[in-house]
């Protein structure tokens, strides 16, 4: 514990009142207090500072002005609070979702001007039930992490107390790139609507701002509309969530608002060109899952590893691969028209190759590899998760300026 | 602040493929480190060019003008790659069934583009070998290969100026391990290599 530093903070709010305290006198009570006694520190400086109130006939509550304890309870900004640490913190509650066990009371996001935690509030714990868009203090809560994600519970220690404190919540929106998991805001525009991939999934996508690209996704719940592709919005209090090492939007939490601006998306369009070194298994002409929503690639048995054998498939072409500059290599996927454009293989050219040769598929991919593989390419895509989805590429050309230009500078020794 | 794990930022991918570096034969030729990064069975190993840079894995495009299959029980194919510089001796084994197919349909002369991993030999006679192991190999057109000789001219050209800044650990190892060989023959191997394609 740092005692000055508690000292002072100490002193500071008695010379508010007009009592000046020498700081040093404070910290040697509170090294005394934590250091001979083992008092924790916050519980030093909550009791120091009420000795000290009551020496020089103050009140112990009420003080610094604003109606705030003045113990060491003082509240914590949200953003500051970190797993296992027990903490109050002072918020409005900005998200209510329905309790996902019978242990739960209440679960949902408090925030402050700081930022947004998620809460649980048990079952046990006997704490009011908050209500939507209200301020609370909550005192001795603890923070802890599942799934990875910081998270408040509140126990029958806890102590949740309506607050004083009314006023108008405006959190601030951070650029996709600086997203971490836990409770976000960001202001993005959707640039791409997904199959839904479950029955229970009203909308999954991209969105996207000057800094990237995120997934997002909305479960169906009374009162949950679409967004639009195309327009900007103001997403307050999303949960982010982490799956594989990439993070995703839950908004079925999240106050959402249009907004009329707009945004050029250009976080994530990445050019990139280099060799194509590799043509990974996969690529070629593939089978796609025809069940509605599905789209996945089956295997060779028209094996799909949610709907089972799909005898009625849908042909499809896709190249996956890596293009190498020589700096580095990128991991690229390339779709049906881009595939057609750079080997010259239709997809019904394609389909007749397969059905009438004996390598079947193999072919197709056989024939491709030949047609790509060591070629120089320029691909313009999106890069997701390390792997560019290219829209499109072209072929590089020789040009004899950059002969020329080279010359020179290898001549120009 | 800085210790609260929710600022950590996004996790990076585990994998990363080893570029396919661009060197010209002459300066491949010039070999003679090879090393493992790190202790593990499965690091990956380098040849340390002289200009400076490790290469796990490389690129290069040039006219297959021989190949020769060998061996009765373990068959495997060499085959000479040539470019502006020199030559590239590449070999694809029945570790390598499908670059060993794709060179068996080749038929000389014709350009190739090979990706392939470089591994330094040592004869009984002391003489030093470079052979490429070919993962790949595919024919390709003039274009193709003039883009090449333009790309590994860039590159060679790029380590070559790095060399003379020397900071980065491999440009202070090359400089260690290659005392006799000054990088400026490089710039003279590129502006050669450049001066073959017409203008």
């Amino acid at each position: 514990m740092d005692f000055s530093e508690a000292a002072k903070r100490i002193s500071r709010k008695f010379s508010e009142k007009g009592t000046d305290i020498d700081p040093t006198k404070i910290e040697s009570k509170l090294r005394r207090l934590v250091i001979e006694f083992g008092v924790q520190p916050s519980e030093a400086e909550r009791s120091v500072t009420n000795e000290l109130a009551k020496e020089f006939n103050l009140p112990a509550a009420g003080m610094g002005g604003s109606g705030k304890s003045t113990s060491a309870a003082e509240p914590k900004k949200i953003a500051d609070v970190a797993p296992g640490e027990w903490v109050t913190i002072e918020g409005r509650i900005v998200a209510l979702s329905a309790p996902a066990s019978p242990a739960i009371a209440q679960s949902g996001i408090i925030a402050d001007d700081s930022g947004g935690i998620r809460f649980v509030a048990w079952a046990k714990s006997n704490a009011p039930a908050m209500t939507m868009g209200s301020w609370y203090k909550i005192e001795s809560a603890v923070v802890d992490e599942f799934k990875g994600i910081a998270s408040l519970k509140i126990h029958s220690g806890t102590s949740v107390k309506e607050s004083a404190a009314d006023r108008a919540l405006i959190p601030a929106t951070v650029p996709i790139i600086n997203l971490h998991t836990g409770v976000g805001s960001v202001r993005a525009k959707v640039i791409q609507e997904w199959d839904a991939t479950h029955d229970r999934m009203l909308q999954s996508g991209l969105m996207g701002d000057e800094t990237g690209t995120i997934k997002f996704v909305i479960w169906k719940e009374a009162g949950k509309d679409k967004l639009a592709v195309g327009s900007v919005y103001n997403i307050f209090y999303a949960l982010v969530d982490e799956f594989n090492g990439r993070l995703s939007l839950n908004l079925n939490t999240a106050t959402i608002m249009q907004d009329d601006g707009d945004i050029a998306v250009s976080g994530g369009d990445v050019a990139v060109r280099g060799a194509i070194v590799h043509m990974a298994p996969g690529s070629g002409i593939i089978k796609r899952c025809p069940v509605e929503g599905c789209n996945r690639a089956l295997s060779r048995q028209n094996y799909c590893p949610v709907h089972e054998i799909q005898p009625k498939f849908i042909y499809d072409l896709r190249i996956k691969g890596w293009l190498d500059d020589g700096e580095k290599t990128h991991n690229i996927l390339l779709q049906r028209e881009v595939v057609e454009s750079l080997t010259g293989i239709t997809l019904d050219a394609a389909k007749e190759i397969a059905e009438n040769n004996p390598l079947g598929m193999d072919e197709v991919f056989l024939r491709m590899r030949d047609a790509v593989l060591g070629r120089y390419i320029i691909c313009h895509g999106r890069e997701i998760d390390s792997r560019i989805l290219v829209n499109t590429c072209e072929r590089l050309m020789y040009e004899s300026r950059e002969h020329t230009a080279l010359l020179n500078r290898a001549g120009g020794a | 602040m800085s210790t609260n794990p929710r600022d950590l930022g996004r996790r990076e991918g585990a994998f990363e493929r080893e570029p396919a570096r661009r060197v010209f034969a002459a300066e491949l030729r010039e070999c003679r480190y090879q090393f493992r990064d790190g202790e593990d069975e499965k690091s990956p190993t380098f040849v340390l060019l002289p200009t400076g840079e490790r290469c796990n894995r490389i690129f290069l495009v040039g006219t297959l003008t021989e190949k020769q299959r060998q061996g009765d029980q373990n068959i495997f194919y060499r085959g000479r790659v040539v470019d502006p510089s020199g030559t590239f001796f590449v070999m694809a084994g029945s570790y390598q069934p499908e670059a060993m197919q794709q060179i068996a349909k080749i038929d000389t002369p014709a350009f190739v583009a090979v990706i392939g991993k470089p591994n330094l030999y040592q004869t009984p006679d002391g003489a030093f070998l470079v052979s490429v192991r070919v993962e790949s190999i595919t024919v390709v057109d003039k274009e193709t290969r003039d883009l090449w000789v333009l790309d590994t001219a860039t590159r060679t050209l790029d380590r070559v100026e790095m060399m003379a800044k020397g900071t980065s650990p491999d440009v202070i190892k090359a400089k260690e391990q290659y005392p006799g060989i000054d990088v400026a023959v490089f710039r003279k191997t590129a502006y050669d290599a450049l001066a073959q394609i017409k203008i």
